[in-house]
């Protein structure tokens, strides 16, 4: 995982002291039945607090000490709990409240209905309507100029600008919007730095992507997702399951006492402390907590959700669609050859696209520059001329003409994509002759990109620009495998192109000449024969293919449409990220199957700390079976059960250690780790505690 | 789905449902028995008939059923229990008393007492069939050592010579059948007539044949067990390992409907029921669908076999005019045959006619055995299909179940009668005691009543369809009902085949063999150690025993061991198995007394049950409560490796952990809940037979065996009473229709799953660590639930046993 793109848990004053106080509120049983498992055990709590009461009376069933003990570490248990769901859901709400910021209200110059959009032009003031941000209604219209801070998501209908989306993204560098195309999203919160935009709103108040995250990790809207419904319907058969246990024991006591003439009938405080010890406390009282976690690792990777369910559908994610550019292969291109053309010698083709690039700052210009200097050697000369050329002027790169430059006095050197450089050829009167137009296929027909130079309109050659795949991808795709996750690239290349690609960079499979209908289709397949798909996507064309697969991730630079149909945002726009969302999605089941097993097999130890005792008085040979020669085990088990949620408090926040291995290998760790650990594990802290209880003179 | 809907279901199943009850009636309950008592008839004529021994052209009594000998002169054989008096061969039962209890330590020092007393000389020490009781109180048998024991005795009364004597009970010794099975042991009538001829100068003397048994000689053992029992034991896993295989593959061509080798009589007959009940074979039932036609056909199966009860009086085939059956009675053992628990409130002997039996009884036997295979066959298809919502058709898939029954049981009901077991329509027969006793008010007995009927027949699908409802009170301890060391190897490898073999059949359907293996490893992971326990704890003996002079030490010459309950042509080991075997499969059928068993054996037993009998299990149902524990286990690892779960890539999801774990629920609800009730009142209490912890055992026995549906008990339980009629008769019907209907909602959800194809990232659900998980999973499920009531049961009467002292003082 990339520790450079994650946000870090910001340290958050108070954080402790909070949690605490809103453990204790937690207590609230209207809250509490949300969760079972710890209302049963609150339940418990109260009823020895009675028995407590009775206790001080002078009636009591047990030692007022015991029982009063017992109580107080069964309250404890509720309240590290709840401690450890609050502590969650305070990180939680300090990644929400730095979100939420920005959406802070703002004022917004919405655009009456009377106004009507003509397209590239700013509207006249008479439309604009000053108004609160929380006033505006899906569909409605605003303005934005430099300066402002667009009040709430939308998508943009006319203009172009500069926007300044750190607030969200962390990433200082302006991203432009424009209206049409694949960067037509805004989100509000961010602001104008340059141009004018005319918006669409996109959402009511309060139901924005951004709205949904924060209520999901503030726990208000939490729902819980299908496996944790699935694990809460486990724990509370075991609970039951406990609580019958625990009931029975006492008929059974009392007959045993009958039957063998000797001892007195288990008390109802034992009873309790033992339902509690034996219920699946642990897990239950971790799940909400490891839930929320999970959705808080999620944001400090900088990617947001609307529901848990996507997260959790991450983990069992079985096929990745990934796009070629940008995520398999580096976003730009390497030059690697200069193919001159109609007569150019290759050392002028080199000279002149250096030329063009050196104040192009795109990768790509750098790239070619480069090639320059280490395949001809083309250095101080040329650089040192064009330093000293005042008339030297830089032509940047516009979506409009697709072509950059430099223009020296009566020079004018262009580079660009082959058609655009055709059509500038042209207008220059100029034929584009077959030769270039054969170095411009071979180019593409290997999987590479031709960029043509030409001078004054007279076309020199063409670079070859090849894609690169990423360093590291391959390994990251071998353990993608690994872990049972096919990947498929996904291109607009043709097929020769694209297996070249394919191959080199190990994918298990590739979509050629990719279509929005072809990607919709491919994922169609793959969930008839029982996969579950994860695709990326930014397009408008691709929102089809985001609603049709299990998890989806829009790039926040992406379309509305394509935000949309999403289930994820990925506010850095960071293609791979996917794969970091797969992890995070496993380690949230695996974090929840440990804790389950490990509660579980903690349960054998306890039977011995409490069984041998509860039943001493009528059966004393059962104190054979106190194997570890505990002096206050019901309490030192109580207290063990409570402690434990305590200590893995920060296992649940941080989730188990994810490696990519095999399902078999993960299996095999996690039950050595949980499952005979859990096993262990008590008989020592129970022992432990029960030492220093006994240093302290209780029993 | 609305109520109406429901309801046109249910109209719809009602006539298939009262024709195909009637219809397989016909063909298991009249026809099956019938040709089965011709052939024994024919084949086998002393045999079908009592095995009666002639002795000087005179009936001299069964060589299978034991007679009571109390004369010196006579050899004696062992303790019995039945009243009122012993060797009661109309009302067989064993004592039923605890290893801890007073009353059987009394009982072993009077049978001590009185040896010493008729022979004060004789100071060795006693084996320890001498002093205990039978399982059966029929056991014709005593070992070679307490033949031995004896000859001073008997020589001094019959002024013979100690040597002769000894070469008369050499040569009446009944060495291990086929070298192999069971103990070698001498029939105490066949000797003590052949000891009266002797003395009457008819025959002489038999010369000693060779150097006979060495009795010196400690016997060969391996772990401390000899190795006649490792060969017994080890003979048995093996054969069952050979037959699951080509026993799975037919099962599964006969319910996939592909030719076998039985197909041209078997779909014949198929096809014939299936016409005539109205079945079109091709229109398959949803889920719902399916559970209703369970339903509407367990509707004709408690009733009838409830109303048969209540008018036997009046029906034919009742030689030994018995009377209607009280309603409470007749109800809980019309549920108990029907749920295939088979738990029997009732002394058969003295409560059903043969017409109740055979056409009651037995065809539940076969129908129960049945529904059970064809719920277990819908979860199959349900896990096979990729896409679609029905689970095939209930009315062909429980005929075909009868199909695979009905073949299996005539080869063991062929076999039975071959060892002695009774195939035969006509009444008891009454044969004369050699040395007669006084009953309890203190006339004399001179006479024993054998009782016979078509025993062999209900026996064999009483194992097959693992029912275990005794055609006699002593159920498989009874000498005619398991005659022979054989049978009762056939007996017990009758119980676990077909449990363990649809495993196999499972792997088949499955398209996956290992899958099939899997869980056959799985089952044989804890079946084996448990049995192994049970082996150790009554090879051991009572301790409380020892220092009455009491010889437990397996030699060659007796098996040793926790003798009470037991019967001596079985010895420890065979009875163990049975024991474990009967218990973790949810037979109930017993060969010895479970309530005479050790602590910690007896303790295994409940447990074996407390497991949720799913380890081989009921037929059908053990094996679909196994793939529910495999939900259960696969969902938790599947969590564990970081994705939704699926088993036989089929995702488990919210409905199917609602469904699993419910089921899994059911049952220890229904067990602490009734045990609870039981022990707090006094109508529960009243049942208690054996005190201190036993007697909490018993209760907890009752209810773990009925509400999983296996039907053995700790016998001393008097649970024919209405309290015990009702509470047990609800634990059984809901712990098995209930559970039916949820499983069957499971296959309904899961058949409109698609299959996920098995990747790296599929946890698969057949290698050694799911295996190993599975085990842990259904070990810790049945532990933490029953330990608790277990540590106030056996494991306190273990503790306090082990610790020296008695319990109860």
């Amino acid at each position: 995982m990339a520790e450079g793109e994650t946000r870090t848990a910001p340290a958050i004053p108070g954080l402790y002291r909070r949690a605490a106080v809103d453990s204790v509120l937690k207590l609230d049983p209207r809250t509490l039945i949300s969760n079972p498992v710890m209302f049963t055990v609150e339940a418990g709590s109260a009823l020895t607090t009675l028995l407590y009461l009775q206790a001080l009376t002078g009636s009591g069933e047990a030692p007022t000490g015991f029982i009063g003990a017992i109580s107080a570490w069964l309250w404890f248990t509720v309240l590290f709990a709840n401690f450890a769901e609050a502590l969650a859901e305070g990180r939680g709400k300090a990644q929400a409240d730095s979100l939420r910021k920005m959406r802070q209200d703002t004022t917004a110059k919405k655009l009456n209905p009377d106004y009507t959009l003509i397209k590239g032009r700013e509207p006249n003031e008479k439309y604009i309507a000053v108004v609160s941000s929380s006033a505006l209604r899906k569909n409605d219209l605003i303005y934005v100029k430099a300066g402002d801070t667009i009040p709430v998501d939308g998508e943009v209908i006319d203009g172009v600008a500069s926007v300044n989306e750190s607030a969200i993204t962390g990433e200082s560098a302006p991203v432009i919007r424009e209206s049409g195309g694949d960067r037509s999203a805004v989100t509000g919160g961010t602001g104008i730095l340059s141009d004018w935009l005319i918006i669409r709103v996109s959402a009511n108040p309060g139901e924005g992507f951004l709205d949904h995250m924060i209520g999901l990790i503030e726990g208000a809207k939490r729902q819980k997702t299908p496996n944790e419904i699935a694990l809460n319907i486990l724990l509370l058969g075991l609970t039951v399951v406990f609580i019958a246990v625990a009931a029975a024991l006492y008929a059974f006591s009392a007959y045993s006492v009958q039957a063998a003439g000797a001892g007195t009938t288990v008390t109802i405080t034992v009873l309790v402390a033992l339902f509690v010890c034996l219920a699946p406390t642990t897990i239950g009282g971790l799940l909400s907590a490891i839930g929320i976690a999970g959705m808080d690792r999620l944001i400090q990777r900088n990617v947001i959700t609307t529901s848990g369910r996507a997260i959790e559908a991450a983990g069992d994610v079985d096929v990745l669609l990934l796009d070629k550019t940008g995520t398999i292969t580096l976003g730009n291109r390497q030059a690697v050859e200069f193919i001159p053309v109609d007569g150019t010698t290759i050392q002028d083709l080199a000279e002149t696209a250096q030329l063009a690039s050196l104040a192009d700052e795109t990768p790509e210009g750098r790239r070619i520059v480069v090639l320059a200097k280490e395949k001809y050697g083309l250095r101080g000369r040329t650089v040192g001329a064009s330093e000293t050329s005042i008339e030297m002027q830089f032509i940047p790169f516009s979506s409009q003409t697709r072509m950059s430059g430099v223009d020296q006095g009566a020079l004018h050197i262009r580079k660009g994509a082959a058609d655009a450089l055709f059509r500038y050829i042209e207008m220059n009167g100029n034929t584009v002759s077959d030769e270039l137009k054969e170095a411009v296929d071979t180019i593409s027909r290997v999987g590479g990109t031709p960029l043509v130079v030409a001078q004054n309109g007279k076309a020199l050659g063409v670079i070859h620009l090849k894609d690169i795949v990423k360093g590291g991808i391959r390994e990251r795709f071998v353990q993608l495998r690994r872990m049972g996750i096919k990947t498929v690239m996904i291109t607009g290349d043709n097929r020769l192109t694209a297996a070249t690609i394919a191959a080199e960079a190990g994918v298990d499979d590739f979509l050629a000449e990719a279509t929005p209908e072809s990607k919709l289709k491919l994922i169609r397949e793959y969930q008839a024969g029982g996969r579950m798909v994860a695709m990326t996507g930014d397009g408008t064309n691709d929102a089809p293919a985001l609603a049709q697969a299990d998890v989806s991730v829009a790039m926040n630079t992406g379309t509305q449409p394509a935000r949309e149909a999403a289930n994820m945002i990925d506010l850095d726009s960071n293609p791979t990220k996917l794969i970091e969302i797969v992890e995070i999605g496993k380690q949230l089941l695996m974090t929840r199957g440990a804790l389950t097993t490990f509660s579980i097999a903690n349960d054998i130890a306890k039977y011995f700390a409490i069984i041998p005792i509860a039943f001493a008085s009528t059966y004393p040979a059962l104190a054979a079976l106190n194997v570890l020669g505990l002096h206050n085990g019901i309490l030192a088990a109580v207290i063990f059960n409570a402690l434990i949620i305590v200590a893995l408090i920060p296992l649940a926040l941080r989730g188990v250690q994810y490696r990519a291995m095999s399902a078999e290998d993960a299996l095999r760790n996690n039950i050595l780790v949980y499952g005979i650990g859990g096993l262990i594990t008590p008989f020592i802290g129970i022992k432990i505690i029960d030492i220093l209880l006994v240093l302290l003179g209780v029993g | 789905m609305t109520h109406e809907s429901i309801q046109s279901m249910i109209k719809k199943q009602i006539k298939p449902a009262v024709l195909i009850f009637f219809l397989l009636t016909l063909l298991v309950g009249i026809a099956y028995p019938l040709v089965i008592t011709g052939i024994a008839q024919v084949i086998f004529p002393v045999q079908s008939n009592g095995d009666l021994l002639i002795h000087n052209g005179k009936i001299a009594g069964s060589s299978q059923i034991g007679q009571p000998f109390s004369s010196p002169q006579y050899f004696w054989g062992r303790l019995s229990a039945t009243a009122p008096v012993p060797y009661n061969a109309g009302a067989s039962s064993g004592s039923n008393l605890g290893p801890n209890n007073p009353a059987l330590l009394a009982q072993v020092q009077a049978r001590a007492d009185a040896l010493h007393a008729a022979d004060p000389k004789n100071t060795q020490a006693i084996p320890v069939d001498l002093v205990t009781a039978s399982g059966s109180g029929l056991d014709p048998d005593i070992s070679v050592a307490a033949a031995y024991y004896q000859v001073p005795r008997v020589a001094r009364e019959r002024t013979l010579s100690d040597s002769d004597l000894f070469a008369l009970v050499a040569s009446q010794i009944e060495p291990r059948q086929f070298g192999i099975f069971g103990e070698p042991r001498v029939n105490v009538l066949s000797l003590n007539l052949a000891l009266d001829d002797i003395s009457a100068g008819k025959i002489s003397v038999p010369q000693p044949a060779g150097s006979g048994a060495d009795t010196n000689d400690p016997p060969a053992s391996i772990f401390g067990m000899r190795i006649a029992d490792w060969i017994q034991l080890l003979l048995f896993i093996l054969l069952v390992m050979f037959i699951v295989v080509p026993l799975g593959a037919w099962m599964a061509k006969i319910y996939t409907g592909k030719p076998n080798v039985l197909s041209p009589i078997l779909e014949r007959i198929e096809q014939k029921i299936l016409i005539l009940g109205g079945i079109d074979p091709g229109e398959e039932m949803d889920w719902k669908e399916f559970a209703v036609a369970v339903m509407a056909f367990s509707v004709p199966c408690i009733a009838v076999v409830f109303l048969l009860q209540l008018v036997q009086q009046v029906l034919p085939l009742n030689p030994a005019g018995l009377s209607a059956v009280l309603p409470d009675l007749a109800l809980n053992t019309a549920v108990s045959f029907a749920t295939n628990t088979n738990w029997q409130a009732y002394v058969p002997e003295v409560t059903m006619s043969y017409f109740t039996q055979v056409a009651g009884l037995a065809v539940q036997n076969f129908l129960s055995a049945a529904v059970g295979m064809a719920v277990l066959v819908a979860l199959i298809i349900a896990f096979t299909r990729k896409s679609g919502t029905t689970i095939g058709n209930f009315w062909v898939l429980l005929t075909r179940s009868v199909m695979i029954l009905l073949p299996l049981c005539l080869i063991v009901s062929l076999v039975l009668v071959s060892q002695g077991t009774p195939q035969t329509f006509s009444g008891a027969v009454t044969v004369p005691l050699i040395d007669p006793v006084k009953d309890s008010t203190g006339a004399l007995v001179t006479t024993q009543t054998i009782p016979l009927g078509p025993v062999a027949s209900q026996v064999a699908i009483k194992h097959l369809g693992t029912n275990g409802g005794g055609f006699y009170n002593a159920n498989s301890a009874h000498p005619l009902e398991n005659p022979t060391p054989f049978a009762n190897f056939v007996e017990t490898f009758a119980i676990i085949i077909i449990p363990a073999a649809l495993c196999m059949m499972f792997g088949v359907m499955i398209g996956s063999k290992r899958k099939g293996v899997a869980l056959l490893i799985a089952m044989s992971l804890i079946f084996l150690p448990l049995v192994g326990l049970a082996i150790w704890s009554e090879g051991a003996g009572n301790p409380a025993l020892s220092p009455m002079g009491i010889d437990q030490v397996p030699s060659a010459l007796q098996s040793g061991g926790n003798m009470e309950g037991k019967e001596v042509r079985f010895g420890i080991v065979p009875s163990a198995l049975f024991a474990v075997v009967t218990t973790v499969t949810s037979c109930g059928a017993v060969n010895s007394m479970h309530d005479s068993f050790m602590p910690l054996a007896g303790g295994v037993l409940l447990f074996d049950m407390q497991l949720g009998e799913v380890v081989f299990g009921g037929v059908g149902s053990g094996l679909y409560g196994m793939l529910i524990f495999a939900i259960i286990a696969m969902f938790i690892a599947g969590l564990m490796v970081g994705r939704t779960p699926e088993l036989y890539g089929k995702k488990i999801e919210q409905f199917e952990m609602k469904m699993a774990t419910i089921v899994i629920l059911i049952p220890i609800i229904l067990i602490l809940a009734f045990t609870s009730l039981a022990v707090l009142t006094p109508m529960g209490q009243a049942g208690v037979f054996n005190p201190g912890p036993h007697g909490f055992s018993e209760i907890l026995y009752a209810f773990t065996s009925a509400a999983q549906n296996n039907g053995s008990a700790f016998a001393g339980l008097s649970a024919n009473s209405l309290f015990y009629n009702l509470a047990t008769a609800f634990c059984m019907f809901v712990g098995r229709y209930a559970t039916i209907v949820l499983t069957l909602a499971l296959a309904g959800s899961l058949v409109t799953k698609k299959i996920v194809p098995a990747g790296e990232g599929t946890l698969h659900d057949h290698r050694l660590l799911f295996i190993v998980w599975l085990v842990f999973v259904i070990i810790v499920v049945g532990a933490l639930s029953f330990l608790p009531a277990l540590s106030l049961g056996p494991v306190a009467e273990y503790m306090g046993m082990i610790a020296g002292g008695m319990i109860h003082g």
